[in-house]
């Protein structure tokens, strides 16, 4: 089915200028998916188990479905900062409110009712059980709301006091989260203790099981591909045209008559929309939602995925949220283990994740500003010389 | 066009690899896992346990009945949170299904944890697969607690799991019985918030409501503390305004328990005057233990201590394998689960041999019929154990009391619940 999306989206790009290139990643999107695809469904348990553990230690593919849950975060993300030059800093909160969309809709969490619409667990079981695509669904439009509930009194804001705000809300939502066990005596979130088990994804025929590696390998490579679809699109259509208006110059965006904040405000629950279901993918990947979880880092990770990659390509945004999320999870600790026995030291890579972070980034910035997979008009503002990049430092 | 061909070739190629190597298959060897953390200050015992645990199976020949067993070593917690990791459970319940010659899984540490990895297990299509646990004490995995527990751990409706210590609601009522036989009039309980804390909290809290300790905290488990504060004077000058001559700290050391122990030393003083004690969380740590204001701190465990084990039965299984992991090793073991998770492979062990060495077999040994049990002069906890097959529980209901003496974990006494 991811495929059939691209391959739409594809055919339809062909009008568009750069299409050629737009579809050569999206071929290259497909292939990728269709090769790990098989590798992992059909050769990986075939091959000796001394190879196997390799893949297991390398990319084991739990981490690689997981690294999908990142990138449609990050196109999220990419959307607000890279499209339309906000600043936001407090990203995780969107993550952790379809996180906990999941939890309260697809989950014997609220015992007290018994609601049951398409799902695939036994009617008898009390709570509220929704079908993951329609859970996904409300997730994002939860998030889209909160989106807007705050961004409209802080989008009048200026870029660093805006980064500000978000900041704080970031931090707020899961504060909220993790101490809304007792809210008035109403339990909201459980505590640090989460919500598990959540539902199982519900597919024609059958009800996936926690570890349908393959099965749900193909739906978020679907749901990423439809969110890169959707970022395409917009980006193309008179709104993303106005994003990057605002982007570049905000004074001479609203001089042309783009109404400043509307189309913020679009970015911002459009992002905010991606972030939640992002967040009940990942919920039905770890099979519950807890708080500890939701932390500042995340809003960094994210916001370093997307300038990494290349603010405002999708296809920038997403080599860069594979590429962080594998050293993140695995790569680095991959990494660490295959020096440490080459060479007999027994240092602690991923203690110096933060500072690899760090370090990429102050890098990126000196040296390659427009990111891995730069965006060919961020490309060639940046190049234009010290003035236009002197101005465009003014928005970041 | 071209690219077009290009990606149809590439296609072929895997197709082609995937045909040719389905010929190979695995060696019948059957897995035995072990899910522990192996990061943050828990590192010590349970790096013990898995010593001990390949240890044992060294000892019988890497052999259950007729089937080859060995053992593969997993760890749920993450360098980044210093402790278990919530996404890392959840990533080891799917790579333990995902890994067919895995038969059972020994673990959790935290029942946090199990309560990620249970259901997951519970649902695999080819179970499903057991898991025995060492150390998890949290009520709610077997036996009614919270509400929907246990229930919700268990979707396919069969049990597959089981524990070789005690549950937090023996474990909390013990500690409150203890508390009063020392003199202790008035409690203040905190927990870290997380399930387990929370559990043996408010066991603690019932059970001295019930014989008449007066309990200064409010709520039914105590107050929590925050494990990310990096202060917690003001928690306990407030605490220190109601005189309580105990605190009972519900949770595990990991949580900044130092932290905690130092601020409440700091305000209230050393540990004769007002007097701490803390569950099983806090056992296994020498890290803890070698503080200074630990010192004093009383400690309950979930079963029998190493030290009362050799005690009660000198000669018997446990005191030999002591005695072996200290030959082969050169240490004794961290704490006292080490020997508790030898006894839970002692289980899975015993129902891989009764079984057909598929993990639906293995579950089925376990949990149907009269279940597993090790005879006295086999188990190494130098006693009979046997888990019950309806709920997994064991019927070794042991309380040790221990005491930080000399920046060491030094036994009491055994406890019998009253």
């Amino acid at each position: 089915m991811a495929k059939i999306a691209l391959k739409k989206k594809a055919k339809k790009s062909k009008a568009l200028k750069p299409a050629a290139s737009q579809r050569t990643w999206a071929i290259g999107f497909i292939i990728a998916a269709v090769v790990l695809w098989t590798f992992y469904t059909f050769i990986m348990f075939r091959l000796p188990y001394s190879v196997q553990t390799v893949f297991q230690n390398w990319l084991p593919p739990t981490k690689l479905n997981e690294a999908m849950v990142w990138v449609i975060c990050a196109l999220g993300l990419n959307i607000v900062v890279g499209y339309a030059g906000l600043l936001d800093l407090g990203f995780v909160a969107f993550w952790a409110i379809g996180g906990y969309s999941a939890g309260w809709f697809m989950s014997a969490f609220f015992r007290q009712v018994n609601f049951h619409l398409f799902s695939t667990v036994k009617p008898e079981l009390p709570g509220i059980h929704i079908s993951f695509w329609g859970v996904i669904f409300i997730g994002g439009v939860i998030c889209a709301i909160f989106g807007v509930i705050i961004g409209a009194p802080t989008l009048r804001l200026k870029s660093d006091y805006l980064a500000l705000v978000t900041l704080g809300f970031g931090e707020i939502i899961p504060q909220i989260f993790t101490n809304g066990e007792n809210i008035a005596g109403f339990n909201m979130s459980n505590g640090t203790k989460g919500i598990s088990p959540v539902d199982n994804i519900g597919v024609p025929g059958k009800a996936l099981g926690p570890f349908d590696f393959s099965w749900k390998f193909t739906i978020f490579a679907l749901l990423t591909a439809m969110m890169v679809f959707i970022s395409l699109r917009l980006r193309t259509g008179r709104l993303g045209r106005a994003w990057l208006a605002i982007r570049e110059d905000e004074l001479a965006a609203s001089m042309m008559g783009v109404p400043l904040m509307r189309t913020k405000l679009a970015a911002y629950s459009v992002g905010a929309f991606t972030g939640g279901i992002g967040g009940v993918a990942f919920a039905t990947h770890v099979n519950g939602v807890f708080a500890d979880r939701f932390n500042f880092s995340i809003s960094i990770i994210l916001l370093a995925m997307v300038v990494l990659g290349g603010m405002g390509n999708v296809w920038g945004v997403m080599v860069g949220a594979l590429l962080i999320a594998w050293v993140n999870s695995t790569g680095l600790q991959a990494l660490g283990d295959l020096v440490n026995t080459s060479f007999g030291t027994s240092i602690n890579f991923p203690s110096y994740n933060f500072v690899l972070f760090g370090g990429v980034l102050i890098f990126m910035m000196l040296f390659k500003r427009e990111g891995l997979i730069p965006e060919s008009r961020l490309k060639a503002i940046l190049h234009e010389g010290d003035d236009a990049s002197a101005n465009l430092e003014g928005h970041h | 066009m071209k690219l077009r061909s290009r990606v149809f070739g590439i296609i072929a190629a895997a197709a082609l690899v995937s045909t040719t190597l389905t010929g190979c298959s695995s060696s019948n060897e059957l897995i035995i896992a072990t899910d522990l953390p192996l990061q943050g200050s828990s590192f010590d015992s349970n790096d013990s346990t898995n010593k001990a645990i390949e240890l044992y199976l060294k000892q019988q020949g890497y052999k259950a009945g007729d089937f080859k067993v060995k053992l593969k070593i997993y760890d749920n917690a993450t360098a980044a949170k210093g402790g278990w990791d919530d996404a890392q459970c959840a990533a080891n319940a799917q790579a333990h299904v995902a890994n067919k010659a895995e038969v059972a899984v020994m673990g959790t540490y935290n029942s946090g944890c199990a309560k990620i990895i249970v259901p997951i297990l519970n649902q695999d299509p080819t179970g499903p697969m057991a898991m025995i646990s060492d150390a998890n004490t949290n009520p709610g995995l077997t036996k009614a607690w919270n509400p929907g527990e246990p229930e919700v751990y268990y979707p396919s409706g069969v049990r597959n799991y089981g524990r070789v210590c005690t549950t937090d609601d023996f474990q909390g009522a013990a500690a409150a019985q203890f508390a009063q036989s020392i003199g202790v009039k008035s409690v203040y309980v905190l927990n870290d918030t997380q399930t387990y804390g929370q559990g043996v909290g408010q066991a603690f809290t019932t059970e001295a409501n019930k014989i008449g300790l007066k309990v200064l905290s409010s709520g039914a488990n105590g107050e929590g503390w925050d494990a990310k504060q990096t202060s917690y004077e003001a928690l306990f000058t407030k605490i220190k305004a109601l005189s309580p001559d105990m605190v009972y700290v519900a949770g595990i050391f990991d949580n900044n328990g130092g932290q905690l122990m130092k601020d409440k030393v700091k305000v209230l003083g050393d540990n004769t005057k007002v007097k701490v004690m803390a569950p099983d969380g806090f056992t296994g740590y020498p890290e803890f233990n070698k503080m200074a204001e630990a010192e004093g701190v009383y400690l309950s465990f979930a079963g029998l201590s190493t030290d009362l084990l050799l005690a009660n039965n000198p000669t018997g299984a446990g005191a030999t394998f002591v005695a072996a992991y200290k030959a082969e090793y050169g240490v004794d073991p961290v704490g006292s689960y080490p020997l508790y998770g030898v006894a839970a492979v002692q289980i899975i062990m015993a129902a891989i041999a009764g079984s057909d060495g598929t993990r639906a077999g293995v579950q089925k040994a376990i949990f149907s019929g009269a279940g597993i049990s090790i005879s006295a002069n086999d188990s190494v906890l130098g006693k009979a154990v046997a888990l019950d097959p309806a709920t997994g529980d064991t019927n070794a209901i042991d309380i040790t009391i221990e005491q930080v003496k000399g920046g060491a974990e030094t036994t009491v006494t055994a406890w019998t619940i009253k």
